[in-house]
């Protein structure tokens, strides 16, 4: 893909159009949160794209919970990205997570299989050439299912979570998270969830539109970037909001009442 | 107003008194709480560096954000960082010692030489020697006091109960090398009991609020997304100071994000809500209508008039013999004292000043060491 | 992809269809992707073919009405029928006895049968007793002769599927009320999918797991939150690599609201069942063919593996009906025009009204 691709409003939102190297997520942490009327997988392989086409150096590393390695091959390749070259050429890394299940009964193994999945992803960048350390992103799909494998140890997944956000400072990686909001916002006590929010500099929310789901629009993205003074020319604390339809080979963003 | 705070940390505490502390509380609708954390930090190192303050140095207890952010942070804001007048215990990098535990070599950084790790925040009581510790590293064989923050009790409290934190942060107070203290919490992650025991073991509460309270869970429409996009750029900074005369001031002060920092604004507008908000709801009419007012401006106070033709005295300090013997001072029953009533005694009410309003809010016991 | 398209039935969609008589049961999908039937010819068009292999359906009960139970007969019998083996579980002590109540396909050869006239019904059922008498190798003969290309059969609630169908190597029965952390299951599941695990080009063989009320409360494990979430989790997984599928009901009125979230993401497919008022006059004036109507079922989320497009239907409310008393039939919910015509069903009509707006499913 040729870095002239003209770069859509989720882009923009996410501050892309400002810098194109180095990375601009480096050092960010972006929550993305859902829900089962809208789905957000979309924005996770949109960032796997613009990641790993916009800059060579780039490299994923991925903790996949959710669906194994063919799922997220086909639906890439389909946005025009190899992710078996791009594994073959160490700039994917795939965690297959699907059965990783902690034995019950003992909380401590839950600590312990976190703390393995921890020293994984640091071994997995700490080897990497220098010039590639530090444009690594850490992309986690998705974190309710880690609470799963971890039989609810939630504490622990925090704990991992701020490990990996050390990572972020450390080695200037991003961390790209994916969460169903609907979980835990339907409890008299959201708190692991706002542990989350808190731990964010951008925030990208998607929900369905007010009106229900319809066959032009699938929902609407609101993305809360907190700009750091690193970023050229922007201000501080932007608030997005527009609506969105998924299709095979791309996603249209557009706002609402007009389309392109 | 945010100077009023950064001005009593700075001024720290009396001896045997208890060290000034601020509670810098927010919540994920108005989360500039961090930035707020920043702003007090540089202010007081500031102060620090220019030796106007009771401290001679600063220990930072990182949790949130690394060390090597705190330096950088300063040095952004010009000021010099060297481990003469700050040190950090670092509990970002290895809070619960994984890192350990997979024998991993630390990278050396920068800020290596003015930061300590702590692999174990679960154990508090280590944590408060380790502050006392690096506190007294900085201020060497000499007297002197250092002042101690802590950017978040949040984090604090995701490993330890409120009772082991409220024993540090007590003793902390207590300590009589420690100045002055602040710390940040995130209000919606505990209990309201969490809250309310940290605001009880501070001298000052700093509150973010929404500009604009919403509801939360409502979708995006237009209305909702102007509603966000103020609450991201901008917030209320509500302070509470518990003040020595045992009086509470309260303050309110907008604040806006800015690339540089956090600027803060007096109130636009809707002063009189909030003060509103404070009077309890009583059976008693507190407010004066118009009419009242005038009335109220012609009653002649009992003590400055006696109706014996002679003129107001303003007190100005200095006694006159003669005017001592007359000088008697009586309990006010309220009671307009009349001519009958000469036989009994006499009230002498001299004014401080001419331009002393009656009924002034202003205590003279203003800075009583209670 | 290959573009044959046989017309089967005025029912089918243009799918592709593999012409291969081996790959009886399956129907190529798009994106790689392979379907079985549901056994309910108005659900497989509902969700664009059918349920694709290494998905997870799941269906929310209504606590008043065990519509559920429709659903899930008509699909084990629809794999017993295509010779795919069956895993079954439920909290019942004797699970297999269920498998006496799976309803039977009807003869194929008339496919409008459901809309045939008495006279030819009358002339079925004689013909069907008479079979019962004919001896196995008939059976068989009239089965295949039937079974030969359809995808999904009709199947005549009334009528039992035949015994032979489920003999012992094709169908796995486990009671779950005990089993306190699900391992039972899970090992059974785990032996079972094996069968079927997917190898590059293979699908010869689909396997189907069924499994009734996970969670009720009379179960040891309905206490057990994160056992139950884990257990899921793991099926899920070996499903993603085999070519089977799972349709799993539970009662999500006995979770809480967060675990229930839970349960919904993990579907791929998700469906839940409500019950109707019974001798409602409103609504009898409000919906067609209230008569008829069992109960609803509303379609939350369609399957979408190997791609990242949602699947967006026109109506996703649905009434169950049960024509002649023993065909299952889903129709959008319409209301009812002024002069009382009945509802049209999913496959003929043109367009449906999403829901109506006076009620409230």
């Amino acid at each position: 893909m040729n870095d002239n691709q003209s770069l859509n409003l989720l882009d923009r939102a996410l501050g892309l159009d400002q810098q194109s190297r180095p990375w601009l997520l480096s050092g960010r942490v972006v929550l993305v949160e859902d829900c089962v009327e809208s789905t957000a997988s979309f924005v996770l392989h949109h960032l796997i794209k613009r990641s790993l086409c916009l800059n060579s150096s780039n490299v994923i590393v991925f903790v996949a919970f959710a669906n194994p390695f063919s799922h997220y091959d086909r639906v890439l390749r389909k946005l025009g990205c190899n992710l078996v070259t791009q594994r073959d050429n160490n700039r994917f890394f795939f965690f297959d997570m699907l059965m990783l299940q902690c034995p019950d009964g003992d909380e401590g193994k839950s600590e312990v299989g976190l703390v393995l999945l921890y020293e994984k992803i640091r071994k997995t960048i700490s080897v990497l050439p220098e010039d590639k350390k530090s444009h690594v992103t850490v992309m986690i799909d998705n974190i309710s299912l880690m609470e799963v494998a971890a039989n609810g140890a939630s504490d622990y997944v925090l704990d991992f979570l701020h490990y990996c956000h050390a990572l972020t400072s450390e080695f200037g990686c991003s961390l790209v998270t994916l969460n169903h909001e609907d979980i835990y916002s339907n409890t008299e006590t959201p708190t692991f969830i706002l542990q989350m929010e808190y731990l964010a500099d951008i925030l990208i929310k998607a929900e369905p539109l007010a009106t229900g789901l319809a066959a032009d629009v699938h929902g609407q993205l609101t993305v809360l970037n907190k700009a750091t003074s690193h970023a050229l020319g922007s201000s501080r604390n932007k608030v997005y909001n527009f609506h969105f339809k998924v299709k095979e080979n791309s996603v249209e963003y557009f706002y609402p009442g007009s389309r392109g | 107003m945010a100077e009023t705070i950064c001005r009593t940390l700075r001024d720290g505490g009396l001896e045997g008194e208890h060290a000034p502390a601020l509670a810098i509380k927010d919540s994920v609708a108005s989360s500039f709480g961090l930035d707020v954390f920043s702003h007090v930090l540089t202010q007081l190192s500031n102060y620090i560096l220019a030796g106007k303050s009771q401290s001679r140095g600063l220990v930072v207890v990182a949790f949130r954000r690394s060390p090597s952010f705190y330096v950088n942070l300063l040095k952004e804001r010009g000021i010099d960082v060297n481990h003469k007048w700050i040190r950090i215990l670092d509990c970002y990098t290895d809070p619960l010692g994984w890192k350990e535990l997979l024998n991993v070599k630390e990278l050396s950084q920068e800020a290596s030489t003015l930061s300590s790790i702590c692999r174990d925040v679960r154990d508090l009581d280590k944590l408060y020697s380790s502050i006392i510790e690096l506190g007294k590293g900085l201020i060497g064989q000499e007297k002197g006091r250092f002042s101690v923050a802590i950017d978040l009790v949040s984090k604090m409290l995701r490993h330890a109960p409120i009772s082991s934190v409220a024993i540090l942060l007590s003793n902390l107070r207590s300590h009589d090398q420690v100045s002055s203290i602040f710390w940040l919490l995130h209000s919606d992650l505990h209990e309201v009991r969490v809250s309310a025991v940290l605001e009880y073991l501070s001298s000052m509460v700093a509150s973010i609020e929404p500009i604009i309270a919403t509801t939360i869970g409502k979708k995006g429409d237009l209305e909702n997304l102007s509603w966000l996009e103020q609450n991201f750029r901008k917030g209320k900074f509500h302070v509470r100071f518990k003040r020595r005369n045992g009086r509470v001031r309260v303050m309110c002060e907008e604040l806006h994000a800015e690339l540089s920092g956090i600027n803060f604004t007096s109130v636009s507008s809707e002063d009189g809500i909030i003060n509103q908000r404070l009077i309890p709801k009583v059976q008693f009419n507190l407010q004066l209508s118009e009419k009242e007012q005038t009335e109220r401006a012609k009653v002649v106070l009992p003590f400055e008039h006696q109706g014996n033709g002679k003129p107001i005295q303003i007190y100005d300090g200095r006694r006159s013999i003669s005017d001592n013997k007359n000088e008697e001072t009586l309990v006010s029953t309220g009671i307009l004292q009349t001519d009958e009533d000469t036989g009994k005694g006499e009230i002498i009410y001299f004014r401080d000043s001419d331009d002393e309003m009656p009924d002034s809010d202003e205590d003279p016991d203003d800075d009583l060491d209670i | 992809m290959a573009t044959i398209k046989p017309r089967l039935s005025s029912f089918s969609r243009n799918l592709s269809v593999v012409p291969s008589p081996q790959t009886l049961g399956l129907k190529c999908g798009p994106n790689g992707t392979t379907f079985v039937s549901s056994g309910i010819p108005d659900l497989d068009k509902i969700l664009g073919g059918g349920f694709p292999l290494g998905s997870l359906v799941m269906v929310m009960e209504d606590a008043e009405a065990p519509h559920h139970m429709l659903l899930l007969r008509n699909f084990m019998s629809q794999g017993l029928v295509h010779n795919q083996p069956l895993l079954y579980a439920s909290p019942s002590k004797d699970p297999r006895s269920f498998l006496g109540t799976l309803p039977s396909p009807t003869a194929s050869k008339d496919d409008k049968s459901r809309h045939s006239d008495s006279e030819q019904d009358k002339g079925l059922r004689i013909a069907w007793q008479y079979k019962k008498y004919m001896g196995e190798l008939h059976q068989n003969s009239y089965s295949n002769k039937d079974d030969k290309q359809v995808f999904c059969n009709d199947f005549d609630l009334r009528k039992p599927l035949e015994r032979h169908y489920f003999s012992a190597q094709r169908v796995d029965c486990v009671g779950i009320q005990d089993s306190t952390n699900l391992v039972v299951l899970r090992d059974h599941c785990a032996t079972f999918l094996a069968q079927f695990s997917r190898t590059e080009g293979s699908s010869s063989c689909a396997g189907r797991i069924a499994i009734q009320s996970l969670c009720a409360p009379q179960c040891e494990h309905s206490k057990m939150e994160w056992d139950m979430l884990s257990f899921i989790k793991s099926l899920k997984g070996k499903l993603r690599s085999s070519n089977a599928v799972a349709v799993i009901t539970f009662p999500a009125s006995l979770l809480s609201l967060s675990s229930s979230k839970r349960w919904q993401h993990m579907a791929d497919t998700l469906l839940s069942v409500g019950a109707i008022p019974d001798e409602d006059k409103e609504m009898a004036k409000l919906l067609s063919g209230y008569q008829d109507m069992v109960g609803l079922l509303n379609v939350h989320k369609v399957a979408r593996l190997n791609t990242q497009v949602p699947v967006i239907l026109e109506a996703t409310t649905f009434s169950i009906k049960l024509l002649k008393r023993r065909f299952l039939a889903l129709e959008c919910l319409n209301q009812a025009p002024v002069d009382g015509s009945s509802g049209s069903s999913y496959g003929t009509s043109g367009s449906c009204s999403g829901s109506s707006k006076t009620l409230d499913f």
